[in-house]
């Protein structure tokens, strides 16, 4: 029997990929929220001035740029209960996972973006008796995080991507909840085309929304309000 | 209120200050000169510790800059500087440019500080562009907001880093006459600089730096008309074509 393409198949599984949906937001919100505070604090280790401090930054963002993440995924949730006796959900698996991860490149990106800030502006802070501290709070910070959204919009996108590879711990995010129609309905083509697009439309909107933000904080840095 | 003692600056295996000396006194209008890469802005830079002195230390008001007891920001704010490249923060405005050091550092109340800012302000000529954001300035704007920058934490004294350098020509003038008028007031200001007429009118005293050492200090008058050191008068012979109005 010859391949029918059956559009209404893709619209009717949209909304039985909505569950699936809230868990891949949630895990993309919950994984970059600690991800980019991890990411912020490893970015800023890099950029102290004890060696010991930079070293484990380092240790810690070529641990994990060096590993593919779905290894990461099956060594957090199948590997460490086995060591420590404590079998931890796959949801808050997920979330750390993709948390451990996001946080290694946001470091480089953080790094990247305060130290393309022009070393006068340092100065500048330290001569009028601003701390180390407070240049990077009032100065420094404000200029790089600028800098940072267009990089940081990029890796939002890939780990909203990644959160697909928790399927292998049993998350049941929107990969996973498609794959589980496709077990019912043998319908693979138009199922997994419906997902491919609830994942375009979640992407697009982070492309968008970090859009706006970039461009409120320009208009304001040169004096025409928003 | 500032003394340069036995100053030394290595960078690497390159020594850039080889013992500098110069006391600099209250009031006190001293330009520095020399060519480039001889040390002239590293000396200045070592004044409030932008750069660390390799050895030697410099006294600023009492405070020695390389005892680890002394709190080097607040030597900051009794020694202000104003940089070659402006070095305005850029996501401010003019006026929280101006009023970042006293409120920040001095804790001074937000209302009281933007009164200060305002005046400082008026008198560098930019009342009017306290909302304005730096890019939307001049170079000759930019540095005078700079100056007002410096002023706002009531520094004992002020390091000029060849202030006009980056300037278009045209613009220098309303830099030089915003310093000029400072030094009119009786500010101590150590000036780092190419403007031979300004060192020539204003300055108490001309340094002239070669080879990371002072190799003659003495008044305009003699520093420009008879100089002694066969440097400085090769120096000044190289750059008298450039500086006829004086």
């Amino acid at each position: 029997m010859a391949f029918q393409f059956e559009p209404s198949v893709v619209v009717d599984t949209l909304p039985m990929l909505m569950r699936g949906v809230w868990y891949t937001i949630y895990l993309t919100v919950g994984g970059l929220f600690f991800g980019f505070l991890l990411g912020v604090a490893t970015g800023l280790m890099k950029l102290a001035r004890p060696f010991l401090v930079r070293k484990l930054a380092d240790l810690y963002v070529e641990l994990v740029r060096g590993t593919p993440m779905l290894v990461q995924a099956m060594f957090l949730y199948y590997g460490v209960p086995m060591a420590v006796g404590l079998r931890i959900p796959p949801l808050i698996a997920g979330v750390i996972v993709i948390a451990i991860n996001s946080g290694a490149y946001i470091a480089e990106i953080v790094r990247g973006a305060i130290q393309s800030i022009n070393v006068g502006q340092t100065e500048a802070g330290r001569s009028i008796g601003l701390t180390r501290a407070q240049t990077m709070r009032y100065i420094i910070w404000p200029q790089a995080f600028k800098r940072m959204i267009p990089p940081l919009g990029n890796q939002f996108i890939i780990s909203l991507k990644d959160t697909s590879l928790l399927m292998v711990i049993g998350v049941g995010e929107l990969l996973r909840t498609g794959q589980e129609i496709v077990a019912v309905n043998f319908r693979a083509f138009e199922v997994y085309m419906a997902v491919a697009m609830v994942y375009l439309v979640m992407t697009m909107s982070i492309a968008k929304a970090l859009k706006i933000l970039e461009n409120r904080l320009i208009n304001k840095t040169s004096g025409k309000r928003a | 209120m500032i003394e340069i003692i036995n100053l030394h600056k290595k960078f690497g295996d390159l020594e850039v200050l080889k013992g500098v000396n110069l006391t600099v006194a209250s009031g006190e209008v001293v330009c520095i000169i020399g060519p480039s890469g001889s040390g002239k802005s590293t000396v200045l830079r070592c004044i409030n510790r932008l750069e660390t002195p390799t050895s030697g230390t410099v006294i600023v008001d009492g405070h020695d800059i390389m005892n680890p007891r002394t709190d080097i920001n607040y030597v900051r704010t009794e020694a202000g500087m104003v940089f070659q490249q402006f070095n305005l923060f850029p996501h401010m405005s003019v006026l929280d440019n101006v009023i970042l050091g006293p409120v920040k550092v001095r804790k001074m109340p937000r209302a009281e500080a933007e009164h200060l800012g305002y005046d400082l302000l008026a008198k560098v000529g930019l009342g009017s562009k306290a909302q304005a954001y730096p890019e939307q300035l001049s170079g000759g704007q930019k540095q005078r907001v700079a100056i007002a920058r410096a002023l706002a934490l009531q520094p004992k004294v002020i390091l000029f880093d060849e202030p006009t350098s980056a300037l278009d020509p045209e613009l220098v003038g309303e830099v030089l006459e915003v310093m000029k008028k400072l030094a009119a007031e009786g500010m101590t200001m150590i000036v780092v600089t190419h403007e031979m007429g300004f060192a020539r009118e204003v300055a108490d005293r001309v340094i002239f730096i070669d080879e990371g050492v002072i190799q003659e200090a003495n008044s305009p008058q003699e520093f420009f008309s008879n100089p002694q050191n066969p440097r400085l008068r090769d120096f000044l012979g190289k750059i008298v074509g450039t500086c006829q109005e004086m």
